[in-house]
């Protein structure tokens, strides 16, 4: 890159990051100037008094109060949104960069700026899915997003979300388990990761995909950001899937940008008259949606099923032959989880084994990655269990090495087994 | 709670000395009368300090609570969505502290019962029969330690009382480095692990009695969940 070119790229971010400058200021302000370098060295120029006003009339726009001073201060420090991404170990994106994925630079209003975490080459995966819902999930509607992700994830997709509570955070979880690719679009800066909750999901997303937002580093959340960015969720995707929506869901908002950019929309269908789908069922009703009836089917109608290079039935034998090396009453628990996430519950229905055993067969299964829990009493298959080459010892970590009957009696650490033995366990 | 007043009044935890104190809506309560539990709960006895001098009485009780995981009562809940705004089950969930929450040794998620459940219930084990099990384990357990029960039992008592085979001790080191037990945590899972033995009729502790033990320290009070 050219110092001229360094230099304008430095200025735009700094134009876009300024507070105040929205798409449409700034768009003016590059038609009014040539370029961001030099509406940044005019607004220095000029003189501090009535500055606010100057700028309204050049514009042509009502006069915003902060405006000229905002400017002044971006003018002044050009380099500060650069610092503050950097400091945050993340990475810029601009229209002025070759890497900018045209998939949003196609959009009616592309972003400005694409501020993110993580591998900005997953923004340009082709095999892409959106998986949006509520952030007020039932527990079967997260239980759905992330056997959604975890298949997705064995589909060579990668799944992108907002890591908003509810749907999204279980497809981006469900997603990582079972050893896929991600990506949250957020809708603040990346120095507010929203959550607290999420904060562990965050970084875990950044190390196996990305963090992108549109927002300057210090811009928090508001009302029009979560809007906004539901924009890049369906751009970035070259479909969609609405897990669990109300009416009046920001998922919707994703689902009409979808069918807007003409890319395929899944909505999971639900119970007539239950307002917690009611949105979903709206969709069904009312656009060109496609029911979600079946994870096959999804991978059909989103045309990802034929070069997958991993999808299920061979990571399923690969599993089914993991499972050998279990212990009876723990390939019970795990053979239940197989057919995706359950309740406990519903665990000890299937396996016909006392609570108590089952609970500490789960308890095993998780501290070795067969499992992982969604939520309270519900579980989900491990990495263990999703990843294609679970099948082989070799490719487990030896910390995490199921373990194998023959092994049950070995002296190392982590070889010991929970076989059951006759007459072992209470009875209740 | 603890007693207290112009009279150094026994409280509550006094009160229930050998005792069963049932604290329902456990986060419902104020910060510091839950905080002030630690000391009875660790101790079993508590301090009253006052200007004019202090007072210790005794408190060993057997502390049951119960509590919804947030306000609205759903959340977790598989079929209906949980009200609370975000984060808020996470906050009502933290309103009891860790220390606290480290020092409830039996921890167990209540899901909603389906309707059909409550209608026809299926035949439970009667309680007469689960006495009858206690009662033997608390027997065997009274003789081995010299009269304390396992939940008295500390230092070389503990390690005494709960022989464990290699497997056993490998498991119980698995699981302290992966839940990240405390040094508390640890014993008070021996201490559990050695009461199911005891119940299940065996003299030593096996893998599966740590496993059952460490099941029952149900973690989704710790951790925040994720979605």
């Amino acid at each position: 890159m050219t110092h001229r070119t360094s230099e304008e790229r430095t200025a735009w971010v700094a134009l876009a990051a300024a507070p105040g400058v929205g798409p449409v200021t700034f768009q003016r302000f590059l038609v009014l100037h040539g370029s961001a370098r030099a509406a940044l060295d005019a607004v220095g120029a000029m003189s501090h008094r009535s500055a606010d006003r100057t700028l309204a009339s050049e514009l042509g726009m009502r006069p915003r109060p902060g405006l000229a001073a905002s400017l002044r201060r971006a003018a002044a420090d050009p380099e500060s949104p650069l610092r503050r991404v950097a400091d945050l170990g993340g990475w810029v994106l601009t229209p002025l960069d070759a890497a900018f994925p045209p998939k949003l630079q196609a959009l009616e209003e592309p972003p400005l700026v694409i501020y993110g975490l993580g591998s900005p080459l997953s923004l340009q995966a082709s095999r892409s899915v959106a998986v949006v819902g509520t952030r007020r999930a039932t527990g079967s509607g997260r239980m759905l997003a992330s056997r959604i992700g975890a298949r997705l994830a064995q589909a060579g997709a990668i799944v992108v979300s907002g890591l908003a509570v509810g749907i999204d955070a279980a497809a981006h979880a469900g997603t990582l388990d079972a050893g896929g690719q991600t990506i949250a679009v957020v809708g603040s800066g990346l120095d507010d990761p929203g959550p607290r909750a999420h904060r562990r999901l965050m970084s875990a997303i950044a190390a196996h995909g990305a963090v992108i937002t549109e927002l300057a580093p210090g811009v928090a959340p508001s009302r029009g950001t979560f809007p906004r960015r539901n924009r890049i969720i369906s751009a970035l995707a070259a479909g969609t899937i609405v897990v669990e929506a109300p009416a009046r869901s920001g998922a919707l908002i994703t689902a009409r940008h979808a069918l807007e950019q003409g890319r395929p929309l899944l909505v999971a269908p639900g119970r007539p008259l239950d307002p917690a789908v009611a949105g979903c069922l709206a969709l069904l009703r009312e656009t060109p949606a496609r029911p979600l009836v079946g994870l096959d089917e999804m991978l059909v109608d989103l045309a990802l099923e034929d070069p997958a290079p991993s999808s299920g039935p061979s990571a399923r034998l690969s599993a089914m032959a993991a499972l050998g090396m279990l212990a009876p009453s723990q390939r019970a628990v795990a053979e239940a989880l197989l057919d995706g996430p359950q309740t406990v519950d519903a665990i000890v229905r299937r396996s016909g084994q006392a609570t108590g055993v089952v609970a500490a067969a789960l308890t095993l299964l998780q501290l070795r990655g067969w499992a992982s829990a969604l939520g309270p009493m519900q579980l989900a298959a491990g990495p263990l269990l999703t990843q294609p080459e679970a099948g082989s010892t070799g490719s487990a970590p030896s910390e995490t090495r199921p373990p194998g009957s023959s092994r049950s009696r070995s002296r190392s650490s982590g070889s010991w087994s929970m076989g059951r033995r006759p007459g072992t366990g209470p009875s209740g | 709670m603890v007693g207290g007043g112009p009279q150094l009044r026994p409280g509550l935890v006094t009160l229930a000395h050998l005792g069963v104190l049932f604290l329902d809506e456990l986060a419902e309560f104020d910060r510091d009368v839950l905080d002030a539990l630690r000391q009875p709960l660790e101790d079993g006895s508590v301090e009253i300090v006052r200007a004019h001098g202090s007072v210790h009485y005794p408190a060993r009780l057997q502390l049951v609570a119960a509590m919804n995981p947030c306000r609205c009562g759903w959340h977790g809940d598989v079929q209906r969505a949980c009200r609370c705004r975000s984060g808020e089950a996470e906050r009502y969930m933290r309103r009891v502290s860790g220390p606290l929450v480290d020092r409830i040794d039996l921890r167990v998620v209540m899901p909603r019962l389906e309707p059909g459940a409550l209608v026809a219930p299926v035949a439970p084990e009667p309680s007469a029969v689960v006495a009858g099990r206690v009662a033997a384990a608390w027997r065997v357990e009274m003789e081995r330690n010299g009269g304390r029960p396992n939940a008295l039992l500390r230092g070389r008592q503990l390690q005494r009382a709960c022989a464990m085979d290699r497997a056993a001790r490998d498991a119980l080191v698995e699981i302290a480095r992966r839940l990240d037990l405390t040094a508390r945590s640890v014993h008070r899972t021996m201490r559990v692990a050695r009461t199911i033995a005891d119940l299940r009729g065996r003299a030593a502790v096996s893998p599966e009695d740590i496993l059952a033990a460490a099941s029952l320290r149900d973690r989704s009070m710790e951790v925040p969940l994720a979605a």
